[in-house]
C-alpha cells in the first residue's frame, strides 16, 4: 500500500492550502519584504539556495535538542586520562555532596545514596577514532549512547563549543577591547545567543534563517520550521515562522471530530471566522488572530497526513483502547534515581517529530527541508546536581536512542541530523552540591550522515583552581571557576548544518556573518558527509 | 524646558503643567517627584470597565458600578483598605479535611491542587481585587515555581508565599525584597538555602544562583537605566550593571542562610532544619536565619559597595547592607516599575510613563522610596493608562486572566466551595499556564519578548504574553473555554447524586433572553467586553451564529436555548477583542 492510498482528498484541504499561501504572502507584505527596492539580501540569496534544494530529490531535516538551564557537560563527556581525571576529582569532590563521578570500571555501590556517583558506578568508556592522545567516557547512565558512538558511529561529540564573535584566547578574553558575545552567563540571553546569535530581543534564529533560504523548495512554507516545545526564536526567520506541534499532533481548534461546535457546523464556521480575524486594527489583536488562522489551516492539513503514533516504528500498539504515549514502553525510561520506569517527555516530542518527518518524506506535507526543535528543562543544576543531573542524562540518552531507532525503522537516519544545544556550560568548580553558570560546553551530533565515533574540535585541558583565587592558570581553556572558553563557535556548527541542508555558501555567510572571522578551512567542522 | 514641551503629546503637557504648578507652590517635596494629577472626572461605565481590566482579575457589573460611584482614586483607596484573606488558612483547612476523609493514610495531604483552589477562589470571589491583581503580577516578577519538585512538595509554604506577596507587595519594595530573599522557598528554588562559604583548602566556592538572579530579575536588571527606562549609553553602548566580580562578591552575602529552627544555630539546623527530630513546624515559610559558622567572613564587594571582612561573621549585617544597596540602586524604579506597568496596563509604556512611575518610586511625596501602594496607584491613574486606547496600547491578556475574566463576569460559583480548577499547565488541553508554576525563574514570558514575524514586531513592540501564543495553545485554549461554557470548569464532583464539574455559572438570565439573539448577545457583550469597544462586525457575526441555532417548533427548546447561550459566550471569548486589554 502506498502512502497516498491512505489519504482521501478532503475539500477543506485545498482551501486551507490556499489560505496558507495567502497568509505567507500577507505576512511577507506586512514586513515589507515584497517591496522591490531595498529588498533584503536574503531574498536574492533565496534564489540560489532554492535551486540547490530543488535539485535534490531527497528529504533532509535538522533537529535541535535544546537543554534549557545550562548543561553540565563536564559530567556528560569526561576525559579519563590520568592528568584530567586528577584535576576533575580534586575540583569536584567537595563537601557536603561530591559531584565527582567515579572512574571507569568502578562497580556501583547498591547501598549508596540514590543518584550519587557511588550508586551510579563508573563512567562509561568510549573510543574516539582520534582520541587526541587522551581517553574519554560518558556519564554512567548513558549506556544507550555508547554503541551509537563506538560501533554504529552515528554519534559524534563537539567538545567545548559556545557562542563566539571571533576566535578568542584567554589573554584576549581579559581585554575589554576584544569583542565577546553580549551578556555571557545570563540564561535568557545565552539561550537566545545559541539560537539566534544575539541576546534577548534578537528575533531571527539561525534555524529560521536556514528555513528562509530553503523554504522555496517546500511547497508549504508553513511547515518549514517546527517546534514540539513552545515558541523558540531558533525557528523564527525573516519570512519563515515556526509551526508549533503538540506531542500528540495538531490540535483541532473548536470543532469536535464531526466538525461541530455545540452540535452545529454553522457555529464552527462562525467561530473559525471570528477567531481568525481582527476588527479595528489593533496590532495585538491582529497578531492573536494570525496565530489562530495558522492553527486552523495547519491542523486541517495535518489531520490526515500524520502517521498514527501507536504503530511501529513510532510506538507500540496498545493492547486495548486508544493509544497513550505516556504508557507506551518504547517512550518510557528507567529513572536512575528511583529505579522506576517513567514517562519521558523528550521522547514524546521526538515521536511527533519523527511522525512529521515520515509525513514529509512521503510527500504528504509538501516539504523537502525542515528544521525542528525539541527541548527539556531542568539543567540549571546549582544544587542537588547528583540526582537531578543523572535523571536528565538518562532521559536525554533514552530519547536520542529512541529517535535513532525510529529513524532506523523509517530508513531515514541519513536524512536527519540531530544536535544538542544549551544556554551554556557550567563551572568546573563545585559549590558543594552543584555548579554555576559557565560558557563553553560539550555537545552531541547524531545521524546517519554524521561521521560518528569522533571528536570534532580540540578537547579542553582541565586544570585545578589556583590556591589564592578562583582562576585556573593551569589551563588555556578555563576561565574563572573553571568555566570553559569555547574553542568552537556556534556559528561553525550552524554553518556545517546549513551547508548539509543545501544552503549556498553565500547564504551560509549571510546567516553567520561572524564566520568571516575564521579561516575558510575552519568554517565547516567536517562532521557531516556531503 | 518649555521648548521641549512642543515634542510632548498633549496629555503629557497637561500632566507636566500640573506638575510645574505644584512645584511653583512648593508643595510635596519638589516638582520633580510629583506624580501626574489623578483624573478627576467621574468615569463612564466603559471607562470603568477598561480600568477594571487593568486593576482587577476581571470586570463585573457590580465592580463597574463601584468605580463609577467612587471614582478611580476612591475605588483604589477603598481597595487598599480591604483586609487580606490568607491562602495558608485555606490550605490548612483543606489539609485537615483531606486527612480526616482518609483516616489511616500516611500520604493523604493538601498539595498543589489546594494552591490552585485558593488562588482561584480569591481571584474570582475576593473583594480585594486590586490586591489579587498585584499578587498575580508580583508572582510573575518574583518567581518561585511548583514546577520545581522541592517547591512543589512544600505547598503550604507556597500558600504562605502568596500571603507574603499580598502583604509586602503593598508595602515597601525594601521589605518585599527582604521577604523574598529570606523566604525558604526562594532559598530552595534559587538554592541559597544551605549555601556555604568558600572552602579555600578544598576549592569549594559559594553558590552564585541567587546572587545573580536577585540582581538580574528582582532588582536592577542587566544594564544601567535612565529613569524613563531607556538604557544609559556609553559610546553608544549599554552599560552593564554588574560583572562576574560583583556576582562573586554578593554571592558571599548569600552564604550561611538556612531554616528557622528551635536549636538555631546548631549545624544540624543548618543542614536539615532539625536536631534530633525537633524542628519548627513553620520552618518552610518562616524567614531563613543566618548561621554565622557558614557565612563568609571575607570582604564582599559589589556594585560599588564594600562590606569589610568580618572578624566575627555577621550574616544579618551583610544582608542588610546588600539589600539596602540593591533597593537604593537607581535602576529599581524604572526596572521593576516598568514591569508592573506591563503586568497591569500596557506592554509598551512610553518613556514618560516609566519616568513618572520611577519618580513616584523614588519618593511617594512623603519621602518614602519604593512605596508600592503609591506606585500601583500612580500606574493606574497615569494619563497614559486612562487616556483613550490606541492601536498599540494595552496588553494581551494572559490565559489565567482570560479564565478569571470569564469566571468573574458570569459569577461562576464552586459547588464544593473549594474552587477545584486544578492544574491548567497543558497548552493542548487547558490554559498553558497555571499560577505558581512558571517553567523557570524567568517567568512564563520575558518582559522584552518580541514575537517573531508579527505585526507588533514590525512595529518594534514587545508583547510578553505572545510568548505563550502558538498554534497548539490557541486551539487548546479555545477548546478549554468551549467546555468551560458548556459544562463548567475543574474537577468533577458527585453531590446529591449529580456528577458535574465543580465550578458552574447560573445562566438563567441569559437563557431568558435566548429567544432574542440580539438581546442575548448584548447582555453577553456587556459582561465579557466592558473593557473594549465592540465592532459592529463582531456583533453581527455572533448574533447570526446564535440565530442559526434553530429552536424546535415542538418538544423542548431547552437544549437549543442553552446552545445559543453557549455560542454567544464562546464566540465572544475567542474574539481578539476579549483577549486584549487595550
Amino acid at each position: 500500500m502506498s502512502a497516498h492510498d491512505r489519504i482521501r482528498p478532503v475539500p477543506e484541504l485545498d482551501a486551507a492550502l490556499r489560505g496558507g499561501r495567502r497568509f505567507f504572502l500577507r505576512q511577507a507584505g506586512a514586513l515589507g519584504l515584497l517591496a522591490g527596492a531595498g529588498a533584503p539580501l536574503a531574498l536574492n540569496l533565496l534564489a540560489a539556495s532554492h535551486a540547490a534544494a530543488q535539485g535534490a530529490t531527497d528529504y533532509r531535516a535538522i533537529v535541535c535538542v535544546f537543554l534549557f538551564g545550562g548543561s553540565d557537560s563536564f559530567n556528560m563527556v569526561l576525559p579519563t586520562d590520568s592528568a584530567s581525571w586528577a584535576a576533575y576529582t580534586a575540583t569536584r569532590n567537595q563537601a557536603p555532596d561530591s559531584i565527582a563521578l567515579r572512574a571507569p570500571g568502578t562497580a556501583p555501590v547498591p547501598g549508596a545514596a540514590a543518584g550519587s556517583p557511588a550508586r551510579l558506578g563508573g563512567v562509561l568508556p568510549i573510543s574516539p577514532i582520534d582520541a587526541q592522545g587522551r581517553s574519554f567516557a560518558l556519564h554512567p547512565v548513558m549506556a544507550a549512547l555508547v554503541p551509537l558512538f563506538n560501533t554504529q558511529r552515528r554519534l559524534a561529540i563537539l567538545p567545548n563549543i559556545g557562542p563566539l564573535i571571533l576566535p578568542t584566547t584567554k589573554a584576549q578574553f581579559s581585554l575589554s577591547t576584544h569583542r565577546k558575545p553580549a551578556r555571557l552567563f545570563s540564561h535568557n540571553d545565552q539561550q537566545n545567543t545559541w539560537q539566534a546569535l544575539g541576546p534577548e530581543g534578537t528575533t531571527r534564529g539561525w534555524g529560521g534563517r536556514i528555513g528562509d533560504l530553503l523554504a522555496s523548495g517546500n511547497t508549504r512554507a508553513a511547515f518549514t520550521t517546527i517546534s514540539a516545545a513552545g515558541n523558540a526564536v531558533f525557528l523564527a526567520g525573516q519570512t519563515v515562522r515556526q509551526y508549533q506541534l503538540g506531542t500528540n499532533g495538531a490540535i483541532r481548534l473548536g470543532a469536535d471530530t464531526a466538525g461541530n461546535v455545540y452540535g452545529s457546523a454553522a457555529v464552527t464556521t462562525a467561530l473559525e471566522r471570528i477567531v481568525s480575524r481582527s476588527r479595528g486594527g489593533h496590532v495585538l489583536e491582529s497578531d492573536l488572530a494570525a496565530v489562530s488562522t495558522r492553527a486552523i489551516e495547519a491542523e486541517a492539513l495535518l489531520r490526515n497526513s500524520l502517521p498514527a503514533a501507536g504503530v511501529a516504528p513510532f510506538g507500540t500498539p496498545p493492547a486495548s483502547g486508544p493509544y497513550n504515549a505516556a504508557s507506551d514502553p518504547l517512550l518510557r525510561y528507567t529513572n536512575p534515581v528511583t529505579g522506576t520506569v517513567d514517562t519521558n517527555n523528550l521522547a514524546q516530542q521526538m515521536q511527533v517529530v519523527a511522525r512529521m518527518i515520515d509525513a514529509g518524506r512521503r510527500g504528504l506535507t509538501g516539504v523537502r527541508r525542515q528544521v525542528f526543535l525539541v527541548s527539556m528543562g531542568g539543567f540549571d543544576t546549582h544544587d542537588l546536581q547528583n540526582p537531578n543531573h543523572a535523571n536528565l542524562m538518562a532521559r536525554l540518552a533514552h530519547a536520542l536512542a529512541y529517535f535513532d531507532g525510529v529513524l532506523g525503522g523509517l530508513g531515514a537516519q541519513g536524512s536527519v541530523t540531530t544536535f544538542t544545544a544549551s544556554d551554556f556550560g557550567r563551572t568546573f568548580t563545585s559549590n558543594g552540591d552543584g555548579t554555576d553558570h559557565g560558557w563553553g560546553s560539550h555537545h552531541f551530533v547524531m545521524g546517519g550522515a554524521v561521521r560518528g565515533g569522533n571528536l570534532y574540535g580540540r578537547f579542553p585541558v582541565l586544570a585545578t583552581k589556583n590556591a589564592n583565587n578562583n582562576n585556573f592558570d593551569g589551563s588555556a581553556d578555563q576561565l574563572g571557576n573553571g568555566s570553559l572558553l569555547p574553542v568552537t563557535s556556534v556559528d561553525q556548527l550552524g554553518a556545517t548544518l546549513a551547508r548539509w541542508m543545501g544552503v549556498s555558501e553565500s547564504g551560509v555567510m549571510d546567516i553567520f556573518p561572524n564566520l568571516a572571522n575564521w579561516n575558510a578551512s575552519a568554517r565547516d567542522l567536517g562532521f557531516l558527509t556531503a | 524646558m518649555f521648548l521641549r514641551l512642543l515634542d510632548v503629546p498633549r496629555r503629557h503637557i497637561l500632566a507636566l503643567i500640573a506638575a510645574l504648578s505644584l512645584a511653583a507652590c512648593g508643595g510635596g517635596g519638589g516638582g520633580d517627584s510629583s506624580p501626574p494629577p489623578p483624573p478627576t472626572a467621574q468615569p463612564t461605565r466603559a471607562e470603568a470597565g477598561r480600568f477594571l481590566a487593568q486593576a482587577s482579575m476581571g470586570p463585573t457589573s457590580a465592580e463597574i458600578d463601584r468605580v463609577v460611584a467612587l471614582g478611580y482614586g476612591g475605588w483604589i483607596d477603598a481597595q487598599l483598605a480591604l483586609p487580606a484573606t490568607s491562602h495558608r488558612v485555606h490550605w490548612d483547612a483543606r489539609d485537615a479535611a483531606i486527612r480526616a476523609a482518609t483516616p489511616g493514610s500516611t500520604t493523604a495531604a493538601a498539595g498543589q491542587e489546594q494552591i490552585f483552589e485558593s488562588f482561584w477562589k480569591q481571584a474570582v470571589t475576593g473583594e480585594d481585587q486590586l490586591r489579587q491583581r498585584m499578587v498575580w503580577a508580583l508572582s510573575q516578577i518574583f518567581v518561585i515555581s511548583m514546577a520545581d519538585d522541592t517547591v512543589g512538595n512544600n505547598t503550604r509554604a507556597v500558600a504562605a508565599w502568596l500571603d507574603m506577596l499580598g502583604d509586602k507587595g503593598l508595602g515597601t519594595y525594601r521589605e518585599l525584597l527582604e521577604s523574598v530573599s529570606r523566604h525558604p522557598m526562594m532559598g530552595v528554588y534559587l538554592s541559597h538555602l544551605r549555601n556555604q562559604k568558600a572552602n579555600p583548602l578544598t576549592g569549594r566556592v559559594p553558590d552564585e544562583n541567587y546572587a545573580r538572579e536577585v540582581m538580574q530579575l528582582f532588582s536592577i536588571g542587566l544594564v544601567e537605566l535612565n529613569e524613563d527606562g531607556s538604557p544609559r549609553l556609553s559610546n553608544g553602548n549599554p552599560i552593564d550593571t554588574y560583572g562576574s566580580d560583583d556576582i562573586s562578591g554578593i554571592a558571599r552575602v548569600f552564604t550561611g542562610w538556612s531554616w528557622a529552627c528551635p536549636d538555631w544555630p546548631d549545624n544540624n539546623c543548618f543542614s536539615q532544619g532539625s536536631v534530633a527530630g525537633v524542628s519548627d513546624p513553620n520552618r518552610t515559610f518562616k524567614p531563613m536565619q543566618g548561621y554565622a559558622q557558614y557565612h563568609s567572613t571575607e570582604e564582599k564587594r559589589f556594585l560599588g559597595t564594600t562590606i569589610a571582612a568580618q572578624t566575627l561573621s555577621d550574616p544579618e549585617a551583610s544582608l542588610r547592607v546588600a539589600l539596602d544597596a540593591l533597593a537604593n540602586h537607581p535602576n529599581v524604579g524604572p526596572f521593576i516599575g516598568r514591569q508592573l506597568i506591563q503586568r497591569l496596563v500596557t506592554s509598551n509604556p512610553s518613556p514618560a510613563y516609566v519616568r513618572d512611575i520611577s519618580r513616584v518610586w523614588a519618593n511617594n511625596g512623603r519621602g518614602t522610596r519604593g512605596d508600592l501602594k503609591a506606585v500601583v496607584r500612580a500606574i493606574l491613574l497615569h494619563p497614559e493608562a486612562r487616556s483613550p486606547a490606541t492601536d498599540t496600547s494595552g496588553k494581551v491578556r494572559e490565559p489565567v486572566l482570560r479564565l478569571a475574566a470569564l469566571l468573574r463576569a458570569f459569577d461562576y460559583r464552586s459547588d464544593t466551595g473549594w474552587w477545584r480548577v486544578g492544574n491548567t499547565d497543558n497548552p493542548s488541553t487547558a490554559l498553558g499556564q497555571s499560577a505558581m508554576r512558571s517553567p523557570s525563574v524567568f517567568n512564563f514570558y520575558r518582559p522584552g519578548y518580541v514575537a517573531p514575524g508579527t505585526l507588533s514586531a514590525a512595529r518594534g513592540l514587545a508583547a510578553p504574553e505572545l510568548q505563550l501564543a502558538h498554534e497548539t495553545s490557541a486551539a487548546g485554549l479555545v477548546n478549554y473555554l468551549r467546555d468551560a461554557v458548556a459544562v463548567g470548569v475543574g474537577a468533577n464532583n458527585t453531590l446529591a447524586g449529580v456528577t458535574r464539574r465543580d465550578i458552574q455559572a447560573d445562566f438563567s438570565a441569559e437563557l431568558g433572553l435566548a429567544t432574542d439573539p440580539g438581546a442575548l448577545v448584548d447582555r453577553v457583550f456587556a459582561r465579557l467586553l466592558p473593557h473594549t469597544p465592540v465592532p459592529a462586525e463582531l456583533r453581527s457575526d455572533v448574533v447570526a451564529a446564535v440565530g442559526s441555532i434553530t429552536l424546535p417548533t415542538s418538544g423542548s427548546t431547552a437544549t437549543a436555548l442553552r446552545n445559543r447561550v453557549n455560542t454567544a459566550l464562546l464566540l465572544t471569548l475567542v474574539s481578539a477583542e476579549f483577549q486584549v486589554q487595550r
